[in-house]
């Protein structure tokens, strides 16, 4: 497939359907798209991959336990969790992405950048193979009781979460901005804007 | 041999020919590039063309290179929703990065110190609501002879930090 084709084609998958994806073809992808990245130095970033039934069980039951720490959460009746709890616990892989701090300016953008770099490759890589993927910034699980689960270090900061599998059909996409609305070309001292 | 298989030099060696980037086709591959996934459809991102005909566009505070695509984002004062506007324009880069290399325009990805000086922003025309997120420098390169493309690529990367969970 083309490249372009790739990018304007590919859609967040929020429903897989139960083949399995295997752990191979993930590491493949992955060291294909940090190789793709190629930005020169090795980039600051570390995958942690649930794949199994078990780490799978228990990678949910970590994030529906970290939900149950946000106050807002002790509204959201049992049954709720239940479901989240089985529909995640369904999807085949759960690929998680952390990058080192580091003490640039922008305490570790620079790797931040980067990991974003490469799942994006990764998800191109995933796409051409028939595997779709939903990058998940859920804020709700964001806090300690999760992070010390996932096991993310004193130095590094948490990237996101891709949940990998296969599905049976692609939603439509949602059209974007042409780049001409957003263009501006610099004269000199002042930028014009179109 | 298709896109993923392609040797993508290290940009820091990336040697530009002189000569123009068009805006078209500048604009053709970013029409291609705001595919990228990002949260809520907010398209956090703005684009300033920087033509460098003359060499001195940028005075020193860049490497000398024939154009370069100042990438604005909108700065949101919630760190999660600015943690995915980041993330959404890495990603619109990382897509630019690729398709470019398919037209044998070499993009390097800068994140330079000077995008934060207020007199430099304004002179962008950077609104207060908004910082420089990336400094892309972009001119077009001659394609490797084939015997030398293994030299030219990017270091391999030492071993993939994967673990089980």
């Amino acid at each position: 497939m083309d490249l372009a084709t790739i990018i304007t084609e590919r859609r967040s998958i929020r429903r897989f359907n139960s083949r399995s994806v295997s752990q191979e073809l993930v590491t493949e992808l992955l060291a294909q798209a940090v190789r793709l990245y190629g930005q020169g130095e090795s980039p600051r970033v570390r995958f942690v991959y649930a794949g199994t039934p078990e780490a799978r069980e228990r990678l949910v039951d970590g994030m529906t336990s970290s939900m149950r720490e946000n106050k807002l959460m002790r509204w959201v009746p049992g049954k709720m969790i239940e479901l989240f709890k089985s529909r995640f616990t369904a999807i085949p892989g759960h690929l998680i992405v952390v990058a080192e701090a580091g003490s640039d300016r922008s305490g570790g953008e620079a790797s931040v950048a980067a990991a974003c770099g490469i799942m994006q490759i990764f998800q191109l890589l995933g796409w051409e193979q028939g595997l779709g993927m939903l990058w998940d910034t859920e804020r709700i699980i964001q806090n300690e009781v999760f992070f010390k689960q996932i096991g993310i270090r004193d130095h590094e900061v948490f990237v996101g979460i891709l949940h990998i599998g296969y599905f049976d059909k692609a939603p439509r996409g949602r059209s974007r901005t042409p780049a001409e609305k957003k263009w501006t070309v610099y004269e000199g001292r002042e930028a014009k804007t179109v | 041999m298709t896109w993923a298989d392609r040797t993508i030099p290290d940009s820091k060696r990336l040697r530009y020919r002189s000569g123009p980037v068009p805006q078209p086709i500048v604009l053709e591959l970013l029409n291609h590039a705001v595919w990228a996934p990002n949260h809520g459809l907010r398209e956090p991102w703005r684009f300033i063309f920087v033509d460098n005909g003359k060499g001195d566009a940028l005075g020193k505070a860049q490497e000398p290179a024939p154009a370069y695509l100042v990438v604005a984002m909108k700065e949101e004062a919630n760190p999660y929703k600015r943690h995915e506007d980041f993330a959404a324009v890495c990603c619109l880069v990382q897509n630019f990065r690729l398709l470019a290399w398919e037209r044998q325009l070499g993009v390097r990805a800068t994140r330079p110190e000077w995008t934060d000086d207020p007199l430099r922003r304004r002179s962008f025309g950077i609104r207060e609501t908004e910082s420089i997120a990336f400094v892309l420098e972009m001119g077009f390169v001659d394609p490797p002879p084939p015997e030398s493309a293994s030299s030219a690529a990017a270091p391999a990367p030492a071993g993939l930090a994967f673990e089980l969970f």
